[in-house]
């Protein structure tokens, strides 16, 4: 079951095509990675999907169930603490299970900061906060951008384990990452974006990996093989 | 040396910021040396001040001979009605009511009484109507053939400069609120904007910024009248009528600073731009000086701009204790005004939507 479509959607600002004619499925219950070198259009598209940006044509279908977002830097009310800025999410989004708070709380290693103001808080806890509120209202479908950004290798590890949880628990994520990486073990559809344009979309199983060990290779040698064609002859 | 190598960093930086260095270093300095040319005058030459006849045996050739002398200290407005007239003057329309009497012409009258009439709370204008006294009087009694004598009466509370300030710094702090702490606050709101935009919509977050901080405005308010009634000044702040002018005053210049920092996507330049707004307001709007002070340049824009109004009903219902249907017209003009700014608003945060 789809959760979100994109057809034919262009985006240009002024003269620059930052999308064009995009078209992008994402399925119930799958760990999406949008991926692309930098400039390709992924925040864009991310923004795009979110509702942030208009696209110039085509159609975005948002999912109908509750949307998570967490962003690359993080929004957060850096004046609030911690607690705060999750009881005021948390009332604006309608989430009420405060069982669930506690767990993500936990999960995020976010226990011993709830009393700092976020503007206090280094990078790696003020994306953890970041996190912690896209997840806050249980959401269907979880829009992360560059999720894993300043995290230190405990708190990735923890993450990774547990978005592999919270999708087989039946829920879609999309993340974009410069950072294939780190989400190899959890990637269930691959999606390449390469200026503007989708060069790859398919699911894990479907990929020609054609030689290459890992997600990340056969991205890299990819989009190397784009940049090559691009160049002008001498 | 390192004190080459900062420089040369504090050219590069100006570099990126060339836009905002220009406009605070030759646009806003330009535009403050320009507003220079509307105060012409440090004597109010130009305060308009009406002429009414005492009955109707004043003829039309006295009337037109005192319009002509006023008109060189002043700015004569003539005025069939006494009530008519002094109605004005409580609107602050104009500074004196001069009452001719009749039979200033004739031959045969001996003495001949003016009456000039002023507002006591109007602080500013007692000293100059002073003089306006002596040069009716001097010049009158060189040009007609009567023994003229002038009278003057303050009409309505007498207010001191303390007292007459206190509508005139709330107002300022209103303005400041609205054009520097309110955009400030709407600066920090975008590191959060982008979530906030997901969970709910551009109109919710600034109609909801806009009515706390509306609401805010109450602080000042009692603050005010808190300190104006511990110092024992006759000024009424906390009336509904009061109260209702500042906030609405707030309403409006809150709308224009907000859509100056949602087209200026919440940027340092929405602020200056807000902080020359509220500068180009304040200097404008006579909020201190009666109109006609400066220049009859500044008397035209001043009575041009929403915020003149609001300190003149503000002053009106706070010191002189006047009900409020004397400035319905005004406070009508007002609500307009401000349904205008929160259009613009609206379309602003359409813009923001349909850029973004």
């Amino acid at each position: 079951m789809s959760v979100l479509e994109l057809r034919d959607v262009t985006k240009t600002y002024g003269g620059v095509t930052a999308l064009d004619s995009i078209d992008l499925t994402v399925e119930a219950g799958t760990f999406h990675c949008l991926v692309g070198p930098n400039g390709s259009g992924k925040t864009t598209l991310f923004r795009t999907v979110l509702g942030l940006t208009r696209p110039t044509s085509g159609s975005v279908s948002l999912p109908e169930g509750r949307v998570g977002c967490g962003f690359q830097r993080a929004n957060v009310y850096r004046e609030l603490t911690v607690g705060e800025n999750l009881s005021v999410f948390g009332e604006l989004m309608g989430a009420t299970d405060d069982e669930w708070r506690d767990e993500l709380v936990t999960t995020l290693r976010l226990d011993r900061v709830m009393d700092r103001t976020a503007a206090d808080l280094s990078g790696g806890f003020a994306k953890k906060l970041d996190l912690a509120l896209a997840l806050l209202d249980k959401p269907d479908v979880l829009f992360l951008d560059e999720p894993l950004g300043d995290l230190d290798d405990v708190s990735k590890t923890c993450l990774l384990d547990f978005l592999g949880e919270y999708r087989d628990a039946g829920n879609a994520i999309v993340v974009s990452t410069h950072h294939l990486t780190d989400f190899d073990s959890l990637v269930d559809h691959l999606t390449v974006l390469y200026d503007g344009d989708i060069v790859v979309d398919a699911d894990r199983q479907e990929l020609d990996f054609d030689g290459h060990d890992s997600l990340q290779e056969l991205y890299v040698d990819r989009v190397l093989s784009l940049e090559r064609a691009d160049e002008p002859e001498p | 040396m390192k004190v080459l190598s900062l420089l040369r960093k504090e050219v590069l930086w100006s570099r990126h910021r060339v836009v905002a260095l220009l406009f605070l270093l030759l646009v806003l300095p330009g535009c403050f040396a320009f507003t220079t040319v509307a105060f012409e005058t440090a004597v109010p030459e130009d305060a308009p001040i009406a002429i009414v006849p005492e009955n109707e045996n004043v003829s039309e050739d006295g009337l037109a001979i005192i319009e002509g002398g006023a008109a060189l200290f002043s700015d004569p407005k003539r005025y069939e009605e006494k009530s008519e007239a002094m109605r004005a003057l409580r609107r602050e329309s104009v500074y004196a009511v001069l009452e001719v009497p009749p039979g200033i012409l004739n031959e045969n009258t001996e003495n001949a009484t003016f009456s000039l009439y002023i507002d006591g709370s109007v602080v500013p204008f007692q000293e100059p109507s002073k003089a306006i006294e002596s040069i009716v009087t001097l010049r009158m009694n060189e040009n007609l053939p009567a023994n003229v004598s002038v009278e003057r009466q303050v009409v309505g509370n007498h207010s001191t400069f303390s007292e007459y300030l206190v509508p005139v710094f709330l107002m300022g702090f209103v303005l400041l609120f609205a054009f520097t702490y309110l955009p400030h606050h709407l600066a920090r709101e975008a590191d959060v904007l982008e979530r906030l935009l997901v969970e709910t919509s551009m109109d919710a977050v600034v109609a909801t910024k806009i009515l706390f901080m509306t609401a805010l405005m109450l602080g000042p308010i009692s603050a005010f009248y808190a300190v104006s009634t511990y110092l024992g000044y006759s000024v009424t702040l906390l009336t509904p009528a009061v109260v209702g002018i500042y906030l609405l005053t707030f309403v409006y210049m809150a709308a224009i600073s907000t859509s100056v920092m949602i087209l200026t996507d919440f940027s340092r330049l929405g602020r200056f731009l807000n902080v020359a707004i509220m500068l180009t307001f304040f200097t404008f709007s006579s909020v201190v000086h009666p109109v006609g002070f400066f220049s009859p340049l500044r008397k035209e824009i001043a009575r041009q701009l929403p915020l003149h109004y609001s300190m003149i009903v503000a002053r009106g219902l706070s010191l002189k204790e006047l009900g409020i249907g004397l400035f319905a017209d005004w406070i009508l003009g007002l609500l307009g005004f401000t349904l205008v700014t929160l259009v613009v608003l609206k379309l602003s945060i359409e813009r923001y939507k349909r850029t973004a």
